[in-house]
């Protein structure tokens, strides 16, 4: 008896140890992946696939700033994603300001949906929007009216009250969600996320246009991040 | 002295068992705290607690320390051959909020297909209620080994 309860202790105690012991094997590998600046690869840009470092963003989101930036982000992400959401909302507001709007930076955003269905026809309708020349727009009223994972927030009758919000033509957008015109679109973004090793949302590639050297940013992580490694590029 | 105070003293006194909660307890939280996206170690290392998950983080400090004490409780009771309490209650502050955007997540969807989603969505919809069970639970394993400890000296 005694020695089958020590058993199961020994059991659970090793599980623990597991769980731990990979987590932190995976962080110390990526660490040791992505030394010092974390420079994935060096290749050029191919503008006119709208190939950058390797990523296709040919089929993402419009470009976000100037086209001459001398740097790129590159942001996978889920609209369900309550993290996303988050980022979205608080630090991308910063970014903007010091970086996009003073046309150091621009940006990309390319899906990633995974969280559920609803996160996909979601992804399907910022390019309905997109259509109408409202992709940003639509892209922000989702994160404004983001609730929990698959409570139907983003649900097709959702979608299309958003884009009644936003003043869109409904008749055409209603059916370019019924047929599902931007699927493959949305599929296409989510493969280069996987072929890029995007495991979670939101990812970020910060490409230096100038030295071709890409930094990546796993995570909703605080602004500051995001100026220490910019500022580090434009120097 | 009451008996969670006499549990606490009779386990706590011997160093042993000190150096054995401390690591639980610190491993619990950098586990936690990384699935929650409260930890990153890339591209710098980085502690952020966006003021809308403050709640979520004390719950996270509150499992990890609670965690600790009953593991250590429980393997201290081996020499009493009692069973082991509370083991549920980690589990779930593990698998509250764990999944969601996070790797955890990603890893049960594409396992796991439909049933991953949904029991992504609900470990994350339900993050603060889950990790609020969690120690709970914690709590009354505490509680009911304590109590073991008491009859034990009778």
């Amino acid at each position: 008896m005694a020695n089958r309860r020590f058993a199961l202790i020994a059991m659970i105690v090793g599980a623990i140890g597991v769980i731990i012991g990979g987590y932190s094997i995976a962080v110390v590998s990526n660490t040791m992946l992505t030394n010092e600046a974390n420079i994935i690869e060096e290749t050029n840009i191919d503008t006119n696939q709208l190939i950058i470092q390797g990523i296709d963003v040919s089929k993402g989101s419009p470009l976000l700033g100037d086209k001459d930036a001398p740097i790129t982000i590159i942001e996978f992400g889920d609209y369900q994603c309550p993290r996303c959401d988050q980022w979205y909302l608080n630090q991308r507001p910063i970014l903007e300001d010091k970086f996009i709007d003073t046309n150091n930076v621009n940006l990309y955003f390319l899906d990633f949906p995974f969280l559920g269905s609803d996160s996909f026809i979601a992804a399907e309708a910022t390019y309905c929007a997109e259509e109408q020349g409202k992709y940003w727009e639509y892209h922000g009223i989702l994160y404004e009216n983001q609730k929990g994972i698959n409570s139907g927030w983003a649900n097709k009758d959702n979608l299309i009250k958003f884009a009644e919000e936003l003043g869109l033509d409904i008749e055409s957008f209603k059916d370019c969600l019924d047929t599902g015109r931007y699927k493959d679109r949305v599929e296409y973004n989510k493969s280069i996320g996987l072929d890029n090793g995007v495991q979670r949302t939101p990812t970020f590639f910060i490409i230096d246009n100038i030295d071709n050297s890409v930094v990546k940013i796993v995570g909703a992580q605080p602004v500051e991040v995001f100026e220490k490694t910019i500022n580090a590029m434009l120097k | 002295m009451n008996t969670q105070t006499y549990a606490l003293k009779l386990v706590f006194s011997n160093k042993m068992y000190l150096a054995i909660s401390i690591p639980i307890a610190i491993s619990m939280f950098i586990l936690l705290s990384y699935i929650s996206e409260f930890i990153f170690f890339e591209p710098y290392l980085t502690i952020y607690i966006p003021t809308a998950y403050i709640p979520s983080f004390i719950t996270i400090v509150i499992v990890s320390i609670l965690s600790s004490i009953v593991i250590t409780m429980n393997i201290f009771k081996l020499k009493a051959f009692r069973g082991v309490t509370g083991i549920t209650g980690s589990v779930i502050g593990v698998g509250a909020g764990a999944c969601g955007c996070g790797p955890v997540g990603f890893s049960l969807i594409s396992l796991l297909g439909t049933a991953g989603g949904t029991a992504t969505a609900f470990l994350t919809n339900y993050e603060l209620p889950l990790r609020l069970v969690s120690i709970a639970i914690l709590l009354y394993a505490y509680y009911t080994t304590a109590k073991s400890f008491k009859s034990c000296s009778v």
